[in-house]
């Protein structure tokens, strides 16, 4: 669940992450955006990065609890059609289980 | 020319600017110093800072000779501006002497009484000087050689540099031998501009000094406007002066924009009453755009440059039609507004630029950033062109700028260049936002917008500064955050757009900063400034972005 300001620190972190659940073979995640106050393009950049691994390793992955603008941005860049946004991570877990 | 005030009148907001170029001329003396133009929009304070200047320099120290000169439009045959030039320095040469303050003044000497007086001080080297200007009298040009160089000549035979102060530089594309300007006689200060013992420092209509070949790479000094401490402080003094007393409306200091000429103009007309509000100085601004010193000034600006009433007319109407008109304009669109031939478009343009009506980059025009400027055009447009009574011409502008006042609300806020510190402006759009309770939404696709250029603005300041200028501005139904930093680089000539650095954009996203800002501001302007560059993101209230937005998102 990543926090504040994804900027370029904010995103490596979460990008580490992300990868090390790969490389242990998880297939489906969720990214909580409740608690992200900002992103700037550099961090975009890096949520790029992520989700094309994602799709290199044949996972899913949601993102929930987004803000109106966050969604915006990252529609402007076209991520948005890789991956399902949810309203809380309760929907998105009820849309892994009917995906099992 | 007087320097009687420059010791006695306050000097608000200028010092560190002084300093600067005090510590600069003084390289003269290890032979150092380089000659640099002074730039600025009209009534900034570029004379007042030369004035102050020479002030310091001549009362201050004694190792570089100050000479003040301000170019006379009377004096611009070659037989009349040198004989002029050169005795106004020898009285500046000879009175720094013996610090005679008198000789500074002394208008009508001449050049025996001169000859006479460089004996008396021992001073062989002058004597010599008037003996060669004397010589060469008959040659119009070796005369204009003589005088230009004698600051040179001097530094020369003396081993005491001497700083060249020159006004109204511009003045001498005028400089003519028979008649007939002609701007070569000019590029005579080549040699006395590139020596390290003589720095000129030359200013006076910044545009044109640029198209002059030899001033064309000196380097530029930006002229500041006063910061909001300063013009409240010189406001002050104004009205002491006058005997009055009041505190000039914030927001009517914000739109005089920092320049000392205006403000001094619209307090004076306020002092009227001895204890002037709110409204009087808004009266007061009003008067003076309307008919007042300011007015004046700006009108016999436009007269210079357009001497006939119909090409007046025209300029006049081009003019409006750029202030009026949201993106910048071609000189061919001009044409074809006005039914005029490219050539007569091309001309109007042209002098509307070099007398800093409009600005002009990468082949269009543009309207200027000076609102007092924006304001007395109006008024001049509905006075000689729509015929518009006095009466009307005041409602009308006291029903723009008052209701103003009441509803805009601004903050300025300087930024240390490091890192994150562009979410301190993030944070304070959004405080901003909940006090004037404004859309979160709409706040929340501004403070992504805001980040994105601070960000730009940090990597394209390349080192060159060490802040960033935020001002987050909201009047009626506009939100306007404004991002200003230092650095030359920032914008395409060709386009107009930001520089993308396209191996950073590669390698982390960054290509995607403008087309942000793009999204989630209604208008995004980018700006050349004195400080820089300053990028403007505008936000219609009211309106979603996003919705708005949609397509030009897809298409990109």
């Amino acid at each position: 669940m990543p926090k504040g300001y994804i900027n370029d620190m904010g995103a490596v972190s979460l990008e580490q992450t992300s990868e090390q659940l790969l490389g242990k073979g998880m297939k489906k995640l969720i990214v909580n955006f409740a608690d992200v106050q900002f992103i700037n393009t550099i961090g975009l950049s890096i949520f790029t990065g992520m989700v094309q691994k994602t799709l290199d390793h044949n996972s899913r992955l949601c993102f929930t609890n987004m803000k109106k603008v966050h969604r915006d941005v990252f529609e402007m860049v076209g991520l948005i059609k890789h991956v399902k946004i949810f309203k809380d991570e309760a929907d998105a877990l009820i849309f892994f289980k009917g995906k099992e | 020319m007087s320097f009687s005030a420059l010791q006695d009148r306050e000097f608000f907001d200028k010092q560190d600017e002084l300093a600067s170029l005090f510590g600069r001329v003084i390289q003269a003396d290890k032979g150092l110093a380089q000659s640099a133009v002074l730039s600025g929009p009209r009534g900034i304070g570029k004379t007042e800072l030369l004035k102050q200047l020479f002030g310091q320099l001549f009362w201050r120290q004694n190792r570089v000779v100050p000479f003040y000169y301000s170019v006379n439009p009377a004096l611009l045959s070659a037989p009349a501006f040198s004989r002029d030039y050169l005795i106004r320095f020898l009285c500046h040469r000879l009175a720094f002497q013996k610090k005679e303050q008198a000789l500074l003044h002394d208008d009508g000497m001449t050049i025996d009484e001169l000859s006479l007086l460089a004996e008396d001080q021992d001073a062989a080297w002058a004597k010599q000087l008037l003996d060669r200007y004397v010589q060469n009298a008959g040659s119009p040009l070796d005369a204009l050689r003589v005088a230009i160089n004698a600051p040179r000549q001097s530094a020369l035979a003396t081993g005491m540099p001497v700083a060249v102060l020159i006004d109204e530089f511009q003045r001498l594309k005028d400089l003519h031998v028979e008649g007939t300007p002609d701007p070569r006689l000019a590029s005579l200060f080549e040699g006395p501009l590139a020596s390290g013992k003589t720095p000129h420092l030359i200013t006076g209509n910044a545009t044109e000094i640029q198209e002059m070949s030899v001033s064309r790479d000196l380097e530029r000094i930006p002229v500041q406007p006063l910061g909001a401490e300063g013009a409240s402080s010189k406001a002050l003094a104004l009205l002491s002066a006058e005997g009055a007393e009041g505190a000039v409306p914030h927001l009517l200091v914000r739109h005089l924009g920092g320049n000392p000429f205006y403000l001094s103009c619209v307090v004076r007309s306020a002092c009227g009453k001895k204890h002037p509000d709110d409204k009087d100085f808004w009266n007061a601004y009003v008067r003076e755009i309307m008919q007042g010193t300011l007015s004046l000034s700006w009108s016999a600006a436009m007269k210079t440059f357009f001497p006939g009433m119909e090409g007046r007319r025209t300029a006049l109407a081009v003019t409006r039609k750029i202030y009026h008109t949201a993106e910048p304009l071609s000189c061919q669109r001009i044409a074809k507004s006005f039914s005029l031939t490219d050539s007569r478009a091309g001309e109007t343009v042209q002098a509307l630029y070099l007398a800093g009506f409009i600005r002009g980059e990468f082949g269009v025009f543009r309207a200027v950033d000076d609102r007092v400027l924006r304001d007395t055009i109006e008024c001049l447009y509905m006075r000689e062109i729509l015929g518009k009574s006095p009466h009307d011409q005041e409602q009308y502008f006291l029903e723009k700028l008052l209701p103003r006042k009441e509803h805009a609300v601004r903050f300025d806020i300087t930024l240390p260049m490091v890192r994150e510190s562009e979410l301190v402006a993030a944070q304070c759009l959004e405080q901003i936002g909940k006090n004037l309770r404004l859309n979160e939404d709409t706040i929340g696709q501004m403070q992504i917008a805001v980040i994105e250029t601070c960000i730009n603005a940090m990597e394209h300041s390349k080192g060159m500064g060490n802040a960033i200028y935020v001002s987050v501005a909201v009047e009626g139904n506009r939100l306007e955050a404004s991002i200003e930093s230092a650095g030359p680089e920032f914008i395409v000539q060709e386009t107009g757009e930001p520089v993308v650095d396209r191996d950073a954009a590669k390698a982390a996203g960054r290509g995607w900063g403008i087309k942000l800002m793009k999204r989630f501001a209604d208008e995004v302007k980018f700006e050349r400034t004195p400080r820089g560059t300053r990028t403007v993101l505008i936000k219609n209230l009211g309106t979603s972005a996003g919705v708005q937005k949609e397509d030009t998102a897809n298409r990109e």
